[in-house]
């Protein structure tokens, strides 16, 4: 599958958001990976990713995202997710990774918190 | 169990259900959809359903990259209180390595919460080499079924 994911860039200009659906897995990791390398390619090191339109995760599509939080967080930011899904929550906490990532249940006010904690 | 265990399927009380195609990351879902369909001819719960339904994507990814230059062969088999899958190449890659592919590190980055992931939603799952092939299978039993 070649997809493009397009991140959409706050007008406030709080960090860029990712707004994904359906179902993340092998076919679309690549994808996801191009369109955190373009935003941390443009200088951002905090990124969002809304994960609320998403009912499937798989390990390839979450390597990616575990990949992409150490590579913000050496640039001094990081990757918030923002997730209600308890499927993917369910994911999440069966590798061990609901404590590592910065978790949101919804986007009102990740938005703040995510340009607040790193100064945007 | 062992993928060879699978040889003792009883067909008069359960269904088997074999697929081959090209082993790429677009058809990986035909293999999710075949799995939700013999979870709920096995009457599981829309939880164990969709924890199969992943499983099985796993499974195809703990068994080897999936280049596209090779066949992918599953075999399903619905008992009373179960599911069984197994994962195998049927045919080998073609001068395909591991470092050639283009999203290879996305692949491997994955392969230790793969292992984790089927570790939690499966009741028993592994690997070995059978014909030569590589294979992998599981087995997922109904909720409130296991022993």
């Amino acid at each position: 599958m070649d997809e493009t994911i397009q991140p959409v860039l706050e007008a406030s200009g709080g960090p860029p958001v990712l707004v994904l659906d359906g179902e993340l897995d092998l076919a679309r990791a690549p994808s996801l990976q191009r369109a955190i390398d373009q935003l941390r390619a443009d200088g951002h090191s905090t990124i969002v990713v809304d994960l609320l339109g998403v009912n499937f995760l798989d390990s390839t599509a979450l390597g990616v995202l575990v990949a992409a939080l150490a590579r913000c967080r050496e640039a001094g930011g990081d990757l918030h997710l923002i997730v209600a899904e308890p499927r993917i929550l369910k994911v999440l906490e069966i590798t061990g990774l609901a404590g590592t990532f910065p978790l949101h249940p919804t986007r009102t006010g990740t938005l703040f918190l995510a340009g607040e904690a790193n100064g945007q | 169990m062992s993928a060879q265990e699978h040889q003792s399927f009883d067909p008069v009380r359960g269904e088997r259900i074999e697929l081959s195609f090209p082993a790429t990351v677009d058809l990986v879902v035909v293999a999710r959809f075949t799995a939700a369909t013999m979870a709920a001819r096995a009457g599981f719960g829309i939880d164990d359903l969709e924890d199969l339904r992943l499983a099985v994507d796993e499974l195809c990814i703990s068994l080897g990259p999936l280049t596209g230059d090779r066949t992918l062969r599953l075999v399903f088999e619905r008992s009373d209180d179960a599911v069984d899958i197994v994962a195998s190449f049927v045919t080998p890659p073609e001068a395909t390595t591991i470092d050639s592919l283009p999203d290879h590190a996305i692949w491997q980055q994955g392969r230790e919460l793969s292992a984790r992931l089927l570790d939690s939603l499966v009741d028993e799952h592994g690997g070995e080499i059978r014909d030569g092939q590589r294979c992998t299978w599981l087995r997922k039993q109904r909720s409130g079924t296991r022993s």
